[in-house]
C-alpha cells in the first residue's frame, strides 16, 4: 500500500493507493498538494481490480473506472465535491485561477470553453498558477485558495502554441500538466481576487476582444458556474454578487490565437484602476 | 379588466448597481435584467398596472409615453415567457 497525503483549502486528504500505477496517476495529478501526514479530513482508497481502476471513499461503495482518464475524472469529481463539503463557507467557482504578484484573476467558462488552454498560455507569460478547475473563494476577504491539481487539457493548444512537455502524463482524456511544470510557477497561497474574465470562444472572430461587464451580469454568469450555491445565504446569489461587486469583470472573446488573447488579457489587467486591485 | 403583473414570491432577486439579478431555483435559471427591465420588474408588485408602470417610466427615464408603453409591454412579455410572474386581474 502506498499512501499519498494531500493538503488543500486547509484540509488533509489521505489516499491509499493499492498498487504503483494508480499511485503514479495520483501523484502526477495531485503531487503539488502533497503534504506531511496529519490528522485526516477525507480518506480514499484507490487501485486496480478486474474491472479496471476503482475509487473507494470511506463508507461509500466502490466506483469503477475502465481506464486511466476516466479514473482521474471520476476521482476529481468526487474529490471536488467532498472538498466543498469540508469547507462549505467557501464559495466554489468552476474556474481557472492565476496570480500576478498579490492579485488573482479567474477565467470562467463552461467545460470545454478553453480556460485550461488559456491558463497554460498565460503561465508562459509569467502568471502563477492557482487552479484550472476550482476557485474556492473566501467571501470575507475575497481571497482565492489554491487548488493546484494538474492542469488538464483535452486537446493540444492550437497551431502548436506553447507545446506540452514530453514528460506530461497523457491519459485517455487528455494531458495532465503537473502544477510544478507550469512555466510561471505556482502561487504561494490564498490571493485577493481582483478580476474575473468570462470567456467566450469565437473561432470566427478576427481577433480576441474584451469588454467590461457590469456586476449584475457578472453575478448571473458567475452563479451559473458556481458549485455549492445552496450552502450559502440567498441560495448563493448574495455570494456571487459579493464577488462580482468586489472584482473587475470582463467578457473575453477568444480565438485560436492564444498569444493575442494572453496579450489582451494582460493589457486589460493593467487598465484596471488601482483602487479596484 | 387589466392584467396586473406580480413577481413570483418564490424567486430570489437582488438589485445590483441599478440592475436586478433574479434567481429562479425551480427552473434552475438565473437572469440579469438591464436598467429599464429592472425598473419595470421592481414595479411588478401586484398593484401597479402596465399603464401605471409606463407612466412612472416616462417620469424616471424621460421617454415619450409610446416608447414607455412599448418597453413595458416587451418587458412583461419577456417576464411572462421566462415564467417569472404570477398574475392577477382587477
Amino acid at each position: 500500500m502506498h499512501t499519498v497525503t494531500l493538503r488543500t483549502v486547509g484540509r488533509t486528504i489521505r489516499i491509499d493507493c493499492e498498487e504503483p500505477a494508480t499511485r503514479a496517476l495520483v501523484t502526477a495529478t495531485y503531487g503539488h498538494m502533497q503534504a506531511e501526514r496529519a490528522a485526516i479530513d477525507l480518506h480514499y482508497t484507490v487501485g486496480r481490480d478486474a474491472g479496471g481502476f476503482f475509487i473507494e471513499r470511506d463508507g461509500r461503495e466502490r466506483r469503477a473506472a475502465p481506464d486511466d482518464g476516466t479514473f482521474l475524472a471520476r476521482f476529481d469529481e468526487d474529490f471536488a465535491i467532498e472538498v466543498q463539503k469540508l469547507r462549505p463557507e467557501l464559495f466554489f467557482v468552476h474556474a481557472a485561477v492565476l496570480t500576478l504578484s498579490d492579485s488573482a484573476f479567474m477565467l470562467v467558462t463552461e467545460s470545454g470553453g478553453g480556460k485550461s488552454t488559456l491558463c497554460w498560455a498565460l503561465s508562459h507569460q509569467g502568471y502563477r498558477y492557482l487552479s484550472d478547475e476550482l476557485g474556492p473563494i473566501d467571501l470575507d476577504l475575497l481571497d482565492v485558495h489554491p487548488f493546484t491539481r494538474a492542469l488538464m487539457m483535452k486537446t493540444t493548444p492550437p497551431r502548436s502554441f506553447y507545446p506540452i512537455p514530453a514528460a506530461t502524463l497523457r491519459s485517455s482524456r487528455g494531458w495532465h500538466v503537473a502544477a510544478e511544470d507550469l512555466p510561471g510557477g505556482v502561487g504561494a497561497g490564498p490571493t485577493r481576487l481582483t478580476a474575473i474574465f468570462f470567456l467566450r470562444r469565437n473561432p470566427a472572430a478576427s481577433a480576441p476582444s474584451a469588454r467590461p461587464i457590469r456586476a449584475a451580469e457578472a453575478a448571473a454568469r458567475l452563479y451559473a458556474n458556481s458549485l455549492n450555491q445552496l450552502a450559502h445565504r440567498g441560495d448563493g446569489l448574495d455570494a456571487a454578487i459579493r464577488i462580482t461587486t468586489g472584482a473587475a469583470c470582463f467578457e473575453l472573446v477568444t480565438t485560436p490565437d492564444l498569444p493575442a488573447a494572453s496579450s489582451l488579457l494582460t493589457t486589460t489587467l493593467k487598465g484596471i484602476p488601482r483602487d479596484q486591485t | 379588466m387589466t392584467n396586473i403583473p406580480r413577481r413570483r414570491t418564490d424567486l430570489n432577486a437582488r438589485l445590483v448597481q441599478d440592475e436586478v439579478v433574479v434567481l429562479d431555483r425551480k427552473a434552475d435559471q438565473v437572469h440579469q435584467l438591464n436598467q429599464t427591465a429592472s425598473f419595470i420588474w421592481e414595479r411588478c408588485d401586484g398593484r401597479s398596472t402596465p399603464r401605471d408602470i409606463a407612466e412612472q417610466l416616462v417620469e424616471a427615464f424621460e421617454v415619450d409615453p409610446d416608447t414607455a408603453a412599448t418597453s413595458v409591454t416587451a418587458a412583461l412579455q419577456q417576464f411572462t415567457r421566462l415564467g417569472l410572474l404570477e398574475s392577477s386581474r382587477k
